[in-house]
């Protein structure tokens, strides 16, 4: 019997992964389109990017427009590749799933 | 947690991604009244040579609505709230209008001044110009419309290489009749429709 992955819990928190997911479609977006997209508070939202940015998996920047301050935030490869590897081990664990 | 439950939590992980992703490649961004706005310029510049044979009349025109049309775009992109981000597939589409764009803006000002320009040479390059453009365009996004509309950009190339110069300009004309006006109001109407599917956003 082959031995089931382990899935990342940086990414299996729910917001955390759909952050990830939108991410991963776009060049970069902001805080104000992540929250509308998320419907979460400002808060939480912010808390989960920090837990995101913290492993490396999107980087952050801050800068202002028209005297604005503006959140961009972009997923780095190793991002893409945690993500890549969370939805192969999910896979993995549902094709056991179904086997047994 | 029964196994059952852990399989259903698993699916709707899965799930959950392909939403997401699906979400954030959703482009809701309404170019349509670009191609009513461009149709309506070509008809100011061929009215306007039409008028008093100036031979500048293409380029003023054309400068013109560049700068208008640039103008449009960025206020608008300054009245959104939340603006959308930029996708892959977006660029790859911006990038095709601009490079057709520049192409056209040095090649028929050259053609002009050489003096190897005549009316069915300019209706041919638009005409092909535009089909590479909306034929690229359409197959990325995979709207069989624009598509369509490449098709007759590029029935228009072909047409404009043969008969006399009066139908020529009526090629031109109908062409862009049904690829600028009507397809870009089709399009509007589509955009119109998708944002009030969504609930009247405009994100």
């Amino acid at each position: 019997m082959t031995e089931l992955p382990e899935l990342n819990p940086v990414i299996h928190g729910k917001l955390r992964l759909a952050l990830l997911s939108l991410l991963i479609g776009v060049e970069e977006a902001e805080f104000t389109w992540l929250r509308a997209k998320t419907g979460s508070t400002d808060g939480n939202l912010g808390a989960q990017l920090l837990k995101l940015e913290e492993a490396g998996y999107v980087a952050v920047e801050k800068k202002f427009v028209q005297r604005k301050p503006q959140t961009l935030y972009r997923m780095t490869d190793a991002g893409r590749e945690a993500l890549t590897e969370y939805v192969q081990a999910l896979k993995q664990m549902l094709g056991a799933a179904i086997d047994a | 947690m029964t196994a059952n439950a852990e399989d259903q939590e698993l699916k709707d992980r899965l799930s959950l991604i392909e939403t997401m992703i699906a979400e954030g490649r959703r482009s809701t961004g309404s170019w349509g009244w670009t191609f009513v706005f461009w149709g309506i310029a070509y008809y100011v510049a061929i009215a306007w040579t039409a008028w008093n044979h100036w031979p500048w009349a293409w380029l003023v025109t054309m400068m013109s609505a560049w700068a208008l049309c640039w103008g449009i775009i960025r206020s608008k992109q300054k009245n959104q709230l939340k603006r959308n981000p930029g996708t892959t597939m977006g660029r790859a589409i911006f990038s095709i209008w601009i490079a057709m764009g520049v192409s056209m803006a040095l090649l028929l000002p050259a053609l002009g001044f050489s003096g190897r320009f005549n009316q069915h040479v300019f209706v041919a390059v638009v005409a092909a110009m535009l089909g590479v453009a909306n034929g690229a365009s359409g197959m990325i996004i995979r709207w069989k419309a624009q598509i369509a509309a490449a098709f007759v950009w590029w029935a228009a190339t072909v047409a404009a290489c043969f008969g006399s110069d009066s139908q020529c300009t009526i090629v031109f004309l109908v062409a862009i009749f049904l690829c600028q006006i009507v397809f870009g109001g089709y399009a509007m109407v589509c955009e119109a429709r998708l944002r009030k599917q969504r609930g009247g956003s405009n994100d």
